[in-house]
């Protein structure tokens, strides 16, 4: 049923958009109501104008079985090109396989398939930040401030006992941000303590509930940073730290915040000096570069001299502060 | 007989009274022995647990021969009845050994916010539960009705409002607009129930998909387009946020106003379940249906009214999780039915219908917040949180089909 219906939004879709454009492009994003995937939609719209190409952007609903159904229904209708933002990253393959079997070209957005899948089809291609230049943007967050503010190893044993909220277990971002945020703290000369840890899930409301659990249990006199895997997280544990007369404007109750996105709310709370930092994922930059990429491999033109290791374009990370707090 | 029912009870006001001078005792103590750090706030709690129990066991009436033959119960029985109880304490002297912490009036007062909100939704789907029904779409009207009030909450700053010319309108407003909206949709669930006779389990699942579509909707509107809501408005946050008697001695963290708004929606509660003939109509539907028709309660205004009750105090908790999280995201309140749910079995709410006391519930939410809470607290993988929380709702429903059948 759903499947006849997308069919359907699709046709409707490619005879009422401008029948002239040449390049058409199928598009599947995981989820529409993410934040972060709703600006990368925005930018890769604005450039398929800029590129006067059409496309059809899908809600997969989370779902991988319906993504990969909205594949078969844009290879059906005659789409040149796939941009896809897989639900499930590992189960990639199959995706891979059918724009291989229909001789498309596919370029992956946000997460990532595995090298080895990548490699079954020369066509397929991956437009992304590496996730660890993230975390290691976080970790640095923390250590600068650390150097500026020596008061803030509070139990002043040269280490850094912190708290890390994860995001969905097995995502490739919370992989490399936890890994990669750590690393950043040791190779600015610092030995990081993490003194508890637990999956949030990327949400504010269940990283408020875990952050103050452990604010209780461990005692916020003992938390010296605060590392989020997303915003959203990082923005919980701000609220879980406010309930309990931390980070409200007082320096001698401060324990610093960083989170990933670099979202409105972010930016808000950084401007009341509630959050550290935070670090831009660049949405608009990856979107940009995959509708490029995406539109040149439609028009066969020679993409090698965008792409690292035949497969890769990287956009860069950037950090966000406000000033000294 | 008589002389046992007024050993127990001389057992009861000692206990308390060994309780109440040990906790006194430690209190003035802890200090020089530098017990602080190892036992907290635990003088305290002793003090208030033994003054409680000794007050009780002098309170308590003296039973008549017959009450007392009926809770003259076996020692096996008094233990499955009271097994989660049971279970419960045991957790509590587990966490307290393995983190001191634990014992802290500001974890006491912690647990008491987090259990206000679900507490006001228990007591909400517990009306549903009386008529042996239940309502899946509570969760969702949750993340309705605080999508709803956040949208309108926002700061005229804020750089991406979901209502960019939206002036500064007063608190009570968005409040009123998000509980209508939720009444709105428990409306659909009585009337679906009470006209076509439809099980509420599958009528309130259909109104849960509308909700969450809908609600979706809502939220994917330009040029909020599915972002999370944020930049709320201070006074808005209060709400949830404020804290009465902050620092009124040293280190007191204050009562979360959540507490007192959920003790008022208690006694409301209570009130109309005991006191008014909705109440009343309630347990005589739940307890026998045909009866009810034939001694001439209108149960399709009955039903409706259960439902749209319901949904008032679903919003109500739904305005509350925006004000305490200061934001929204459409996926607010997911599963919140489910714990509702639990907590009211938990409490000693019959699913079978007619049974159930506000007294219960607030006793069945505490002990599922305490074991939840708990958990959390030693840092439980939230995988064993699951498991756990599994096996007591299974366990609580076993006990009452037990307790039903004996009857």
């Amino acid at each position: 049923m759903r499947k006849i219906f997308v069919t359907a939004l699709i046709i409707a879709l490619t005879l009422s958009s401008c029948a002239f454009a040449d390049v058409k492009i199928g598009s599947c994003i995981y989820r529409f109501s993410d934040a972060f995937m709703l600006r990368f939609r925005n930018a890769m719209t604005a450039e398929s104008v800029n590129e006067k190409a059409e496309i059809i952007i899908a809600d997969s609903l989370n779902d991988q079985n319906t993504q990969d159904a909205q594949v078969d229904d844009f290879i059906n209708s005659g789409v040149n090109v796939l941009i896809i933002n897989p639900v499930d990253r590992m189960q990639s393959q199959s995706i891979i396989d059918k724009a291989k079997s229909a001789n498309i070209p596919v370029v992956f957005i946000n997460r990532e398939p595995t090298a080895e899948m990548l490699a079954t089809y020369d066509r397929a291609y991956y437009v992304g930040a590496k996730p660890e230049e993230s975390g290691t943007e976080a970790g640095e967050l923390i250590a600068n401030y650390f150097k500026s503010h020596p008061e803030a190893d509070k139990n002043k044993d040269g280490k850094i006992q912190f708290v890390m909220l994860r995001g969905e277990n097995g995502h490739q971002d919370m992989i490399a941000r936890s890994k990669y945020s750590v690393e950043a703290i040791k190779d600015a000369g610092f030995e990081p303590v993490e003194i508890a840890g637990a999956i949030a899930n990327w949400d504010k409301l269940q990283a408020m509930t875990i952050m103050n659990a452990f604010i209780m249990s461990l005692g916020a006199e003992n938390i010296e940073a605060v590392i989020a895997n997303n915003d959203e997280m990082a923005l919980g544990a701000v609220e879980a730290l406010k309930a309990n007369d931390y980070n409200k404007g007082n320096a001698e109750m401060y324990i610093p915040v960083v989170g990933v996105d670099a979202n409105a709310s972010a930016l808000d709370a950084m401007d009341r000096g509630e959050m550290l930092g935070t670090v831009l994922n660049d949405a608009d930059g990856q979107g940009t570069a995959a509708v490029k990429l995406a539109v040149a491999l439609a028009n066969g033109k020679d993409v090698s001299g965008q792409v690292v290791d035949g497969k890769y374009i990287w956009v860069p990370y950037q950090k966000v502060t406000r000033g000294e707090k | 007989m008589a002389e046992t029912k007024s050993r127990s009870k001389r057992l009861m006001t000692m206990g308390g009274l060994i309780f109440l001078a040990i906790g006194i005792i430690l209190y003035f103590v802890k200090e020089p022995m530098g017990l602080n750090r190892k036992i907290y706030d635990l003088p305290v709690f002793l003090i208030i647990i033994g003054a409680c129990s000794a007050l009780k066991g002098y309170m308590a009436k003296e039973k008549t021969e017959e009450e007392a033959a009926l809770a003259g119960k076996t020692f096996s029985e008094f233990l499955t009845n009271n097994a989660i109880l049971l279970a419960m304490l045991v957790l509590v002297v587990v966490i307290c050994i393995l983190q001191p912490r634990f014992m802290q009036i500001r974890v006491a007062l912690d647990i008491l916010t987090q259990s206000s909100t679900k507490l006001i939704m228990a007591l909400g789907i517990c009306f549903t539960l009386l008529i042996a029904g239940t309502d899946l779409s509570a969760g969702r009207m949750v993340g309705l009705s605080a999508v709803v009030s956040a949208s309108m909450m926002q700061t005229a700053t804020y750089a991406n409002r979901f209502f960019p010319d939206l002036p500064q309108v007063a608190v009570w407003m968005p409040i009123v607009i998000a509980i209508l909206a939720c009444m709105v949709f428990g409306a659909l669930n009585g009337f679906l129930v009470a006209k076509y006779d439809m099980h509420p389990f599958i009528a309130t699942l259909a109104v849960q998909v509308i909700i969450y579509g809908a609600c979706s909707l809502y939220f994917d509107m330009p040029p909020n387009n599915s972002q999370p809501i944020g930049g709320i408005r201070p006074d808005f946050a209060q709400l949830g946020q404020m804290r009465l008697f902050n620092g009124v001695y040293r280190g007191f963290p204050g009562i979360s106003i959540l507490i007192p708004i959920a003790v008022v929606i208690c006694i409301v509660i209570w009130f109309i379940l005991n006191k008014t003939v909705f109440g009343k109509n309630v347990y005589a539907i739940g307890g026998n249906r045909e009866a009810a028709v034939v001694a001439g309660i209108n149960v399709f205004r009955n039903i409706m009214g259960i439902f749209i009750l319901a949904s008032c105090l679903y919003g109500v908790a739904g305005v509350l999780e925006a004000a305490r999280t200061a934001g929204a995201t459409n996926n607010y309140g997911n599963g919140y039915e489910l714990d509702a749910i639990a907590a009211c079995v938990v409490g000693g709410v019959s699913l079978n219908g007619g049974i159930g006391k506000v007294g219960g519930i607030i006793m069945g939410v505490l002990i599922f917040t305490i074991i939840q809470y708990g958990l959390q607290f030693i840092n439980v993988s939230p995988m064993w949180q699951q498991v756990i929380k599994g096996v007591i709702i299974a366990v609580a429903v076993a006990i009452d089909l037990t307790k039903y059948r004996r009857k």
